[in-house]
């Protein structure tokens, strides 16, 4: 499975004081080490957080779905046939587990008749007030995708992940994650267009752009 | 520029806020969720992950859409096979999605559970219930204090989350204040035993009625101080900073347990290290040990002093060192009531050392052995029972957690015992 090797991601790379190799780790989560328990988390949770708070839109839904992540990784992590590539096996748990969460939450929304999770307030850094603004109504489009194009369009336009990558990542065809691009961008568009307040918002922030 | 341009402009410009919109997490933020996982790890098997909670979901969707189905979603995660935990009421405010609580009218806020355990914030307190299952609550303190009284039930596991900081419980009465900006927690307790992990305190640090708890981030300042058990505790919030008066080690063993001659001493050294405790200057402590002669020391300190060097080598890290004063208090004090205690502690220090697992295991058999019923009793046998899990494999620990099962049904090691017990 190839890495995800864009920018965002090659951020969170932690060096680590035990200095010991991704397949050397994964050997020792599978043994059950303790050690092994700290170390996993030091070098992968910052992936796993920052990825999953863009996705969901809030930091604390991002914690808790970030000690799911590890839990399943730590149960799944003796079925690694290629202990080297621990990084991409955890980025994958990840994702599935994202998407579990989406589907749950849309299941649940549609069951009990009320609308996708809200985000009750902004965990969003931006000291802009409009700038969150505008991501707070960005996530509620987001909410009304489908959790696979959701995942989709996150990984592609705010982890700058390649259609291949994506494809790995989330074990669907390369045709599928560019359907599933296409369908969720043409929607997003769709509904940016429907809405004038918020297309004047992003339209405001490119004219601002430097060219 | 055409529609599909603009369009294209108006994702990509989303985009780019998007990717610059969260920051990398900071250590604290780190040290709390590395807090938290080692929990989980630890009930591992007791709380339906992700997917198990489809699975309820998706076979239900099959089933039909009635009214079972409401009621298997709207139970508390976890809940499928015991009698739900839920908040039974809020007073002074309301929770919002995903658990936020939201004070109304500034006079503070109370939760209260339907088997009587309540929470109780002070004005101005903000935090999350993130989770309720049957195993219990999650309580995240973003900033202020709480004052929570657990009903006991060794069949549940509470916590608060202060910083970088989990405070576990089982059953107690006991306030938490965590200030983000002072980077200071202060846990106060007055019933039970509350266990709290994180940075300073390391993996465990247990609590006693009657202590108080400060730890200043910031100043990597650790103070322990004492008050008398079993103070009323209405609307007593946790001051930060209690003040440092009569301090007991951290065991919080009353001092004069001990009966051998010299073992209760309360000479100026003693005073000095009491001190030393309160403040969290263990360093202190052994430098007086190094400075004196480690060897002369273990000789002449009393029973209460080679107790406080064995918390001051472990806080410390220095296994050796706190063995080495455990193994002089067996020595010296056969008698004292306390050396059952040291041998129980033996079996933590062997635990902090390499390959120590072996000998952890033996000392946890001793203590076993000669107190059945002591002190230490069901966490000997919780703990022999991890320790055996790891080195002879699940089959042995299953008899293990059979018998703990047994003996302690709703002891702390229950729910490990229960999974293996379960497990194939």
């Amino acid at each position: 499975m190839p890495l995800p090797s864009r920018a965002p991601l090659a951020l969170v790379v932690t060096p680590t004081q035990r200095g010991v190799s991704d397949a050397e780790l994964a050997q020792a989560m599978a043994a059950g080490e303790e050690w092994a328990i700290g170390e996993a988390w030091q070098r992968f949770a910052p992936l796993v957080l920052t990825t999953a708070e863009r996705a969901l839109g809030s930091k604390s839904d991002a914690e808790d779905l970030a000690q799911e992540v590890f839990l399943r990784l730590f149960r799944k992590v003796h079925t690694l046939r290629d202990p080297a590539s621990l990084r991409s096996f955890v980025y994958s748990v990840a994702v599935r587990t994202l998407r579990s969460e989406l589907r749950y939450r849309r299941l649940k929304a549609w069951l009990t008749f009320r609308g996708p999770e809200s985000l009750p307030e902004s965990s969003h850094t931006s000291p802009d007030l409009e700038a969150r603004d505008l991501l707070k109504r960005l996530y509620s489009l987001l909410d009304r995708l489908s959790p696979r194009d959701r995942v989709v369009f996150t990984l592609r336009r705010a982890e700058s992940m390649t259609v291949g990558e994506i494809s790995a990542t989330m074990g669907i065809s390369v045709s599928t994650v560019k359907r599933s691009l296409a369908h969720a961008s043409a929607r997003l568009s769709r509904w940016i267009a429907g809405d004038p307040a918020l297309a004047e918002l992003l339209d405001r922030g490119l004219e601002r752009r430097p060219e | 520029m055409t529609d599909s341009d603009r369009s294209e402009a108006r994702l990509a410009q989303w985009a780019e806020l998007w990717r610059g919109s969260v920051k990398q997490p900071a250590a604290a933020e780190l040290e709390r969720g590395l807090g938290g996982l080692r929990l989980r790890l630890l009930a591992d098997g007791a709380r339906p992950g992700l997917a198990r909670r489809m699975v309820p979901l998706a076979a239900a969707l099959v089933v039909a859409l009635g009214v079972a189905l409401f009621f298997v979603l709207r139970a508390p995660t976890g809940s499928r096979s015991r009698a739900p935990l839920a908040v039974a009421h809020v007073t002074g405010g309301k929770i919002l999605e995903a658990g936020y609580l939201a004070e109304l009218g500034g006079k503070g806020m109370e939760l209260s559970f339907n088997e009587g355990s309540r929470f109780s914030l002070t004005p101005g307190t903000r935090g999350r219930l993130r989770t309720v299952t049957a195993e219990g609550a999650r309580l995240a303190l973003d900033h202020g204090t709480a004052a929570l009284r657990i009903t006991p039930s060794h069949e549940r596991r509470w916590s608060v989350e202060a910083g970088p900081f989990v405070v576990s419980v089982t059953g107690t009465d006991f306030t938490v204040h965590w200030d983000p900006t002072s980077e200071e927690l202060g846990v106060k307790l007055r019933q039970g035993r509350v266990a709290v992990s994180g940075p300073i305190v390391g993996d465990e640090l247990v609590l006693r009625p009657g202590q108080n708890l400060r730890v200043n981030l910031a100043k990597r300042e650790t103070v322990i101080s004492e008050e008398p058990a079993d103070q009323p505790s209405e609307s007593s919030p946790a001051e930060p900073a209690p003040s440092a008066a009569a301090v007991a080690t951290p065991h919080g063993a009353p001092s004069g347990s001990a009966t051998a001659p010299g073992a209760a001493s309360a000479g100026p050294g003693m005073r000095r290290w009491r001190e030393a405790l309160a403040s969290g200057q263990w360093d202190r402590i052994l430098a007086d040990v190094e400075r004196d002669g480690v060897d002369a020391s273990l000789r002449t300190l009393s029973s209460d002093e080679l107790f406080a060097l064995a918390d001051a080598a472990r806080y410390r890290r220095r296994p050796e060192l706190a063995r080495s004063a455990l193994l002089a208090q067996r020595e010296r004090f056969p008698n004292a009531a306390r050396s059952l205690d040291a041998v129980f502690l033996l079996g933590r220090v062997e635990e902090l050392r390499a390959d120590g697992k072996q000998r952890a295991l033996r000392r946890y058999d001793e203590y076993l052995e000669r107190a059945p019923n002591g002190t230490y009793a069901a966490e000997a046998l919780g703990r022999r029972m991890i320790l055996v899990k790891e080195l002879e494999g699940r089959e042995s620990a299953r008899r293990v957690a059979v018998e703990y099962l047994t003996r302690f049904p709703k002891g702390s090691y229950a729910e490990a015992a229960h999974t293996l017990e379960r497990a194939p």
